[in-house]
């Protein structure tokens, strides 16, 4: 005998099933557990500089070593595990409600409000996004807030098109067209039957894309226009390193480890994310 | 049986299709020239004072802004902006007054040569990786792949870039791992391409190998490879007549919006490698307030990214005749 | 008879010169191209015009290719010497020079060189005076300048002013150096920053964007033509790949990072020399005595008690950190070393800062807010140690970096609590007229320039009058005594200092380095050129 299973269930079996995908959304949690204690879990204050033991090699009162300013590396790339969590999700989650919002009108609409929105988004997406990005930052000016914002700009068209595909196919379903015969406002028709068709999708998109978005954070702080210092960050500590990558390569190593594994994190459960939601794909 | 699709060509069919396409372009690419001046212009900084160094006085500074035409109604200078980019001139330098077709000139083989590599290493190692894995779903092979592949995407690229200059410049000293080479001196500039060449390489392999992998079990699971796999057709034919004509199509797309990606890329590796190219030339023109030489540098690179758009829709086209051209 | 000895001495004559020649065929050989190349931290020039060079690597080419009426000592900046001009006299504020005679312009883009005179000089002088065609037009306002005969130059000044202060508006530095008239006219101006013609040692060959500039010698150099063929100025802009040039050899002259741990590295590999040398850039923060709590004196006070510059010497490195205890660098006349300055040293003592800081009424210390500063290292790494250390008194400093230009753009716009400036001024009165004087202060002064702490706008010290030292200023500018003059400057500093005003912290030296065969053919003091100048004694 077979139990019904609701598809949020089957979904989340499915999930669980793909192991990569599970030690990916562990990587991930462990990530976020570290940015949330980094003031309880890191040995040193990443500020406090002592400029007279500065670039000691790794060691055992410095796991990481220091860097110029004698800086403790692991402190800092604890610390920096906040900035670089915070603007991508943040900033994810910023793009994804406005590109939604826009995208599901676009389609919703038609005519003109449809084609400004998507020769819009065309247009933002002509830019590879480090080119992009880099304006946006050179024009906001530099700053937690305003990265988050300009990375939210990159993300933003994504969003559209992934919410304005299949919100035109949903549009011509026949509960929809009847909902608006009977007179059920726009507002209401989005919220009750459009969007939480496509939010799912939306969702595992997003987080495949916290991983996009905090190398977008960290390639722009490795040009120099991130997060201003002394805040740690991990895009920030490698540029710094950069200029003593001969004679001090722990600088730049650690803190790329970092971002590396975060992404790797975010990726891994996304992938098992899509398999869930793409049913072509299942095996 | 579903017949496998062939390839044809609609001669008249597909130039129509194409024009219709680059005038889509048209519109959009004004759009981005806007964009990009505006953005150059509400940037803050002062050109003038980027060039006078901090030594100069208030009066030089005004002066050199009226003679850079700063103080000029902005519709006018835009004009002049459109103007000049339609006779193919991209203005001087506003720093150095040297033109800037001239700078551009200069770097762009060298953004250029970087990005090919980058994509042909990619799908020399990326197609046929993704095919194996795609054929070995879910055993080790296909895990490996999966790993490497994601790993690879989650690589920053200038980090790779700074992994590669320590492996095989510092410890190794194998190759060299700054500067572009010089580009008449085919064996001097062929080693300084290997390092960067392989970190946007390397990120490309990732990238296609995953998603050859995904659009190979596409066609794995259509109708008439089952069948043609029922009736018994030995798996090298199958594999060959059926899936990879398939697959090529989203294959080729991929490979399209990858070096959209990879363009982005190639611009820190420049940094990284402090090669010359489009991306320092860039950065360096965001430094210093040049917005002639950033509003250029921009606007070629969205004309690349429009131009691998238009390339990547009309070889679909190509490819792929079931595309209505409308 | 006559016959056989002439022939036989020409026959010895040869025999000899063969001798000699095969003797000398080893050395010829590898001295046939004495190229000399050097490389800067920069991504390409901005302009070699000399009237608005400002930046390093193109301070440099000038220097090869211009000359001045006067001439710093090569190597020590606190001699003048004639250069175009032999001689000289002076009458109040009238000025006569006599020019070399003989002294040939470099040929350019197919025009041959022709001979230097004063109708050249007086239209230099006019172009740097221009505020259109050069950077440092402030200081040539009210001069004239004519020419009285070919080889002789009359400038009259508004008032008379004294060698210190006069000369290095003539010598070779900035709006100093003299272009040739028929070059700059033919080639216009725009064409001329990237064609530099003048009458120096080297002249200009050819320039590819991003890569490099090269110079060939001027066999007609007026002091004897150069030991070196040829100097390549590269531009690369990354350090580790000028360090491997250097190593490899392609490279013998390389500006360094000036910071520590480089020198230290360098001046630890066999076959690499490292110079440092001065007047170097004076670091300096300036409190912005307009902006709470930084109008309080007390506040003020804690700060310069609560700042170690030992600290911050050390962060940067005693290599290339020289302390600095007053606003005038002590190697020009008028300033003051860090031992007589004494008490206005303020030494770090932080529980004099705390308890400053608490009769303030901040006994915990305060938000000093947002505080703008470049992405440059030379202001970045120097402010996140001010930050750090400033933090250990409570007070809280937000960095908000931004490009270079756009912060001398927003630190005139008064926007800072406190501002760090790295600056050099060719003299006493440059440095504080410019940072001290009430015209100078930025928005509101008659002049506004970079006089960021107000002083003479507002109320320093809170006794209910204006503390000004304007008149100290301006009399020392006009004092035509030496010794006096230098007094004047001294008091003005100690009046300065007295108001808490500004906090000197340190002088960044230049730091490059060389293959141990380069000779710059002098002794490297110091030099406002910013590179170890390269003339005709330069050998390899």
């Amino acid at each position: 005998m077979t139990r019904m299973i609701s598809p949020r269930r089957r979904m989340l079996r499915t999930f669980l099933r793909n192991k990569t995908s599970v030690a990916g959304a562990a990587l991930a949690l462990a990530m976020i557990l570290v940015a949330v204690l980094a003031p309880w879990i890191s040995p040193y204050n990443p500020l406090k500089q002592n400029v007279y033991y500065r670039f000691t090699p790794p060691e055992a009162s410095h796991p990481l070593g220091t860097d110029f300013y004698g800086c403790d590396i692991l402190s800092r790339v604890l610390w920096g595990a906040r900035v670089s969590l915070l603007v991508g999700t943040a900033s994810v989650l910023l793009g994804m409600v406005f590109g939604m919002v826009l995208g599901m009108l676009a389609a919703y609409k038609g005519g003109r409000v449809e084609s400004a929105i998507m020769r819009a988004t065309d247009v933002m997406m002509s830019f590879p996004d480090e080119v992009f990005g880099i304006m946006i930052v050179v024009v906001l000016g530099s700053g937690l807030l305003k990265l988050v914002i300009a990375i939210a700009i990159l993300m933003a068209p994504r969003f559209i098109r992934l919410a304005h595909a299949p919100t035109l196919s949903l549009k011509e379903r026949d509960y929809v067209s009847a909902a608006r015969a009977i007179g059920v406002s726009d507002a209401r028709i989005i919220t009750k039957h459009i969007l939480p068709n496509i939010f799912g999708e939306l969702l595992v998109m997003g987080t495949l894309w916290v991983g996009t978005a905090i190398r977008l954070e960290a390639n722009l702080s490795f040009l120099g226009l991130g997060v201003p210092p002394p805040t740690p960050t991990w895009g920030n500590m490698i540029r710094t390193g950069m200029d003593h990558l001969t004679d001090a390569w722990w600088v730049s190593v650690f803190p790329g480890v970092a971002i590396l594994l975060t992404v790797f994190a975010f990726n891994l459960m996304g992938d098992g994310l899509r398999d869930v939601t793409d049913p072509k794909l299942r095996a | 049986m579903a017949p496998a699709p062939q390839l044809r060509y609609h001669s008249d069919e597909m130039i129509g299709y194409a024009i219709r396409r680059i005038l889509i372009s048209i519109p959009i690419l004004l759009a981005v020239l806007t964009i990009v001046f505006l953005l150059a212009r509400v940037a803050p900084g002062d050109p003038a004072q980027a060039i006078l160094g901090d030594y100069a006085s208030k009066e030089a500074v005004q002066a050199l802004r009226e003679r850079m035409g700063l103080n000029r109604p902005l519709w006018q200078q835009y004009l002049d902006f459109i103007v000049g980019l339609a006779r193919g001139n991209l203005g001087k330098s506003m720093i150095t007054g040297f033109p800037v077709a001239r700078q551009v000139a200069y770097a762009l083989p060298y953004t250029i040569e970087l990005t090919l590599s980058g994509i042909i290493f990619g799908a020399v190692f990326g197609i046929p990786l993704g095919i194996y894995t795609a054929l070995r779903r879910n055993r080790l092979p296909d895990y490996l792949g999966r790993i490497f592949s994601l790993a690879g995407l989650s690589f920053p690229t200038f980090y790779l870039g700074i992994l590669l200059i320590l492996a095989f410049a510092v410890w190794l000293k194998l190759f060299p791992a700054v500067g572009g080479g010089d580009l008449h001196n085919l064996g001097d500039n062929l080693r300084h391409l290997v390092l960067p060449g392989l970190t946007l390489g390397l990120i490309m392999t990732a990238y296609v190998t995953r998603m050859s992998r995904s659009s190979i079990l596409n066609v794995l699971n259509e109708d008439y490879v089952r069948t043609a796999r029922s009736k018994g057709l030995r798996e090298r034919i199958v594999i060959y007549k059926h899936i990879l004509k398939n697959a090529l199509i989203p294959i080729i797309s991929i490979i399209g919006v990858y070096s959209i990606v990879l363009i982005g890329g190639s611009l820190l590796v420049e940094i990284v490698f402090s090669r010359p190219g489009l991306g320092k030339m860039m950065v360096g023109a965001m430094l210093q307030r040049d917005y002639i030489t950033l509003q250029s540098v921009m606007v070629i690179y969205a004309g690349f990214v429009v131009l691998i758009n238009l390339l990547t829709d009309l070889a679909y086209g190509l490819v792929d005749p079931r595309i209505k051209y409308d | 008879m006559r016959e056989f000895f002439g022939s036989s001495l020409v026959k010895v004559g040869l025999g000899v010169l063969v001798l000699i020649g095969t003797a000398l065929v080893p050395l010829v050989q590898s001295q046939q191209e004495q190229v000399l190349t050097i490389a800067f931290d920069a991504a390409d020039l901005k302009t070699l015009d000399p009237h608005f060079a400002s930046a390093t690597m193109d301070r440099a080419v000038v220097d090869m290719v211009f000359n001045g009426l006067v001439r710093y000592k090569p190597g020590d900046i606190t001699v003048f010497e004639p250069d175009l001009a032999q001689s000289w006299q002076v009458n109040g504020n009238v000025w006569t020079f006599n020019l070399r005679r003989g002294v040939m312009c470099h040929p350019w883009g197919g025009n041959p060189g022709y001979e230097l005179t004063s109708e050249d000089v007086v239209y230099s002088l006019t172009k740097a005076a221009d505020a259109a065609r050069s950077a440092y037009s402030g200081e040539y306002t009210g001069m004239t300048f004519e020419a009285v005969d070919k080889y002789t130059v009359r400038i009259t000044l508004p008032t008379a002013l004294s060698e210190v202060l006069f000369f290095p508006k003539i010598a070779d530095y900035a709006g100093g150096f003299i272009v040739c008239k028929k070059a700059v006219e033919d080639l216009g101006d725009d064409a001329f920053k990237t064609n530099p013609v003048g009458t120096g040692p080297f002249m200009f060959q050819s320039y590819s964007p991003m890569e490099k500039v090269v110079l060939v010698k001027n066999p007609n150099y007026f002091r004897g033509a150069p030991k070196l063929d040829k100097v390549v100025v590269r531009y690369m802009s990354d350090v580790t790949a000028r360090e491997s040039g250097l190593e490899t050899g392609e490279l013998d002259v390389i500006e360094g990072r000036p910071e520590q741990p480089w020198v230290e590295k360098m001046q630890a590999k066999p076959g690499t020399v490292v110079d440092t040398f001065g007047p170097g850039e004076t670091v300096v923060i300036h409190w912005n005595m307009t902006k709470k709590p930084f109008d309080d004196i007390r506040v003020r006070w804690a700060l310069d008690f609560c700042l170690s510059r030992e600290e911050l010497v050390a962060a940067i490195g005693p290599a290339i950190a020289e302390p600095l205890c007053a606003p005038v660098p002590p190697v020009l006349a008028g300033g003051i070393s860090c031992t007589d300055v004494g008490v206005l040293r303020y030494d770090q003592n932080i529980e004099t800062a705390m308890a400053l800081l608490a009769e303030a009424g901040y006994p915990n210390g305060f938000d000093a807010g947002e505080v703008v500063t470049s992405e440059r290292a030379e202001y970045l790494i120097p402010m996140q140690n001010i930050q750090a250390q400033l933090a250990e008194c409570g007070v809280k400093v937000t960095l908000k970096v931004v490009d270079h230009s756009s912060m001398h753009t927003l630190i005139r716009q008064d926007v800072n609590p406190m501002v760090l400036y790295v600056a050099w001024r060719p003299n006493a009165d440059a440095f504080l007229t410019r940072f001290y004087h009430s015209a100078s202060i930025v928005v509101t002064g008659a002049k506004p320039d970079t006089n960021f702490s107000h002083i003479g706008g507002v109320d320093a010290d809170g006794d209910g009058s204006i503390d000004s030292i304007d008149s100290l200023i301006e009399t020392a500018r006009s004092e035509l005594i030496p010794g006096k003059q230098i007094w004047l400057w001294q008091k003005a500093q100690i009046e300065i200092m007295g108001l808490n005003a500004a906090y000197p912290f340190y002088i960044k030296k230049f730091v490059f380095a060389r293959k141990p065969n380069v000779n710059y053919g002098y002794t490297l003091i110091s030099t406002l050129a910013l590179y170890p100048p390269i003339n005709e004694l330069t050998s390899k």
